[in-house]
């Protein structure tokens, strides 16, 4: 049993509920493109960011959320106004985030453990 | 090393190891070579160049937190309110009268900080600098003590040591009531709510610029001017600062000290003070009192006194040779709390980054300190480089400098129907000769951006024929300064008509 409760989700509607059903925890997001039958994203830096993002989770806060979104597919993501860039701001995947706060890590920034890591438990 | 989180925690020590061509410089006697005490505009560009990590409030000391940043943010805040109005002349059909909302002002302005401490987290964290949350004193000429918000005690020992932690704003000591009940520039910009009906004790730029922003976002506000406006500015341009400022909505009380403040059971601050000229007592009450009457260096917690490092008397601040060095021969002082250094977030880092080149044997250069641009930014903005009239008169004599002026119209402001009237030019420079520029100065639109790239005409040690030879980007406020010419000599109107 971790100490973080880890939720998937598809798509930016998927992605708010399972915001709105935790208010008030620590919520941390990664951003990432779709991935196929086998298990591959189509985002190469998503494929290289995952399992060093995975390597610092036990570093999260006791009690908090960690949300593994897939926003969708290529199109979808290359599309300037779909919900992730529009209301989220996201720029780049993989993106990992704070929510509710400026903290986040973008694209090669999450190829960083150390950086993950300080995100993951510093304030 | 351990980093330790602390949101609310002030002041904070940080070490830095220095990595120099991916070697790690540990000595054989120090733990480290280098110690930075403050994480402000200084210490941050320190670090930074010299792989030394500091911090200050959130990362990034006064100027992204209480200072350059949100001051800018909220002035700009208050030139859209003018430009709104503005707008209806050139044919925008803005609906009903206009409000502001604080809230969503400082909520976007307090976010846009926040991002800027993580931006300077990741930097420093990227660029292996170690980080250490924590309350920094000197305990010896190469020890370092850190104290953490949980207590815990760390001792560093530092072959050299670099303080850069800034200043902080001064409270009066002789107003009761004053500290129980006002704020300083360290509150306004985090306040949630509208501080209301104002009152601006002091007569700096940060005081102004305050002031000038909280006019123009609608509200009530005074200013109270002990005796000069921007002292040790060119005094000729800060009259034309206050004079727009006064023709635009601020409220002047000249020549009056606050006495006392209390507080009403309205939960309004009562204050009242001396007119100076008159001796008379006066009263008004307000809903906040802002005092802007000057900044303090931050060494009380350092223990300096006890290393042996030298402060000037009146001032508090470090005093420091042309190095940065400070009375003890490994430890270096630069930024805010350097004595006769510009308070100014550039040359605290610029001043920084040479520092760390020296001390890691990259370069000998030292910071010029020389004809430093400067901006201020009050409603009506006032940029300047080099001298004021008064300095260039009494270190070369009036008869051995010319001045230039000219009194201009954004053609901005003839659609709007605004009075360009303190829009003002003036060129201070050498009689004889080449006709060397000493000083300049300029107050109207965007005085920043048009100063600066003056500035490096400085530096090539620009000449009036220099000034004159440039062809003017037209239609702009910056050409006028090319097209500079009648003296004040000549006793010739300034006013610069035609196109």
């Amino acid at each position: 049993m971790s100490h973080y409760e880890e939720v998937k989700v598809h798509g930016y509607d998927e992605f708010c509920k399972a915001v709105s059903e935790r208010k008030g925890k620590d919520i941390f997001a990664y951003f990432s493109g779709n991935k196929d039958d086998q298990g591959m994203s189509w985002c190469p830096d998503c494929v290289k960011a995952e399992p060093i993002v995975r390597g610092e989770m036990s570093h999260l806060p006791e009690g908090s959320v960690f949300i593994y979104c897939q926003v969708g597919e290529r199109p979808y993501w290359k599309d300037p106004n779909n919900e992730f860039k529009k209301t989220l701001k996201l720029s780049g995947v993989p993106t990992l985030i704070r929510y509710g706060t400026p903290q986040k890590l973008v694209e090669e920034e999450c190829f960083k453990a150390d950086l993950v890591r300080m995100m993951f438990t510093e304030d | 090393m351990h980093t330790f989180s602390c949101v609310s925690y002030c002041i904070i020590s940080l070490i830095l190891e220095i990595k120099w061509q991916g070697v790690w410089f540990v000595t054989g006697t120090f733990d480290y070579d280098l110690v930075v005490i403050g994480g402000g505009s200084g210490g941050l560009a320190c670090s930074k160049e010299g792989k030394c990590l500091s911090t200050k409030w959130g990362i990034g000391g006064t100027c992204v937190n209480v200072g350059c940043i949100p001051k800018k943010l909220m002035h700009q805040a208050a030139l859209l309110g003018t430009a709104l109005k503005d707008a209806q002349k050139y044919g925008w059909q803005v609906p009903g009268p206009i409000s502001h909302d604080w809230r969503t002002m400082a909520e976007a302005v307090q976010n846009h900080i926040r991002s800027l401490n993580w931006g300077h987290r990741v930097q420093l964290q990227d660029k292996k600098v170690t980080y250490l949350n924590m309350k920094g004193r000197l305990v010896d000429e190469h020890t370092v003590q850190g104290l953490s918000k949980t207590g815990k005690e760390t001792t560093l020992t530092a072959k050299n040591i670099v303080i850069a932690t800034g200043g902080r704003p001064k409270y009066p000591t002789h107003v009761p009531g004053a500290i129980e009940h006002s704020i300083t520039s360290d509150d306004i910009f985090w306040l949630k709510e509208s501080p209301g009906k104002t009152l601006v004790v002091g007569a700096s730029y940060v005081a102004l610029e305050c002031a000038g922003f909280l006019t123009g976002l609608g509200l009530d506000t005074t200013v109270m001017v002990r005796s000069v406006p921007l002292r040790g500015f060119d005094q000729q341009m800060a009259g034309l600062v206050t004079d727009y400022m006064e023709a635009y909505g601020t409220k002047f009380c000249w020549k009056s000290v606050p006495k006392r403040v209390a507080k009403l059971s309205c939960g309004k601050l009562q204050v009242t003070w001396t007119d100076r000229q008159t001796g008379q007592d006066q009263q008004d009450s307000f809903d906040s009192v802002l005092w802007a009457i000057g900044r303090a260096p931050e060494t009380k917690t350092l223990n300096l006194e006890k290393v042996g490092i030298k402060l000037n008397k009146e001032s508090g601040k470090i005093l420091v040779g042309a190095d940065e060095s400070t009375s003890v021969p490994n430890i270096y002082a630069f930024g805010d709390i350097g004595e006769g250094r510009p308070e100014l977030t550039p040359t605290a880092i610029k001043a920084g980054k040479l520092l760390a080149r020296r001390l890691t044997g990259q370069s000998s250069e030292l910071m010029n300190y020389d004809n430093v641009a400067t901006t201020v930014f009050t409603p009506l903005e006032y940029g300047c480089v080099g001298l004021s009239e008064e300095e260039a008169e009494s270190r070369h004599g009036k008869d051995s400098i010319e001045v230039y002026h000219a009194f201009y119209k954004p053609l901005e402001f003839t659609v709007a129907e605004r009075d360009g009237s303190h829009c003002y030019i003036k060129v201070v420079c050498e009689r004889g000769g080449d006709q060397r520029i000493l000083g300049l100065h300029f107050t109207g639109p965007n005085a920043g951006e048009v100063t600066q790239g003056f500035a490096m005409g400085f530096r090539c040690g620009a000449t009036m024929n220099h000034l004159k030879e440039t062809v003017g980007i037209h239609p702009t406020c910056a050409e006028e300064l090319t097209k500079v010419n009648i003296s004040k000599r000549s006793g010739l109107d300034p006013t610069v008509t035609g196109c």
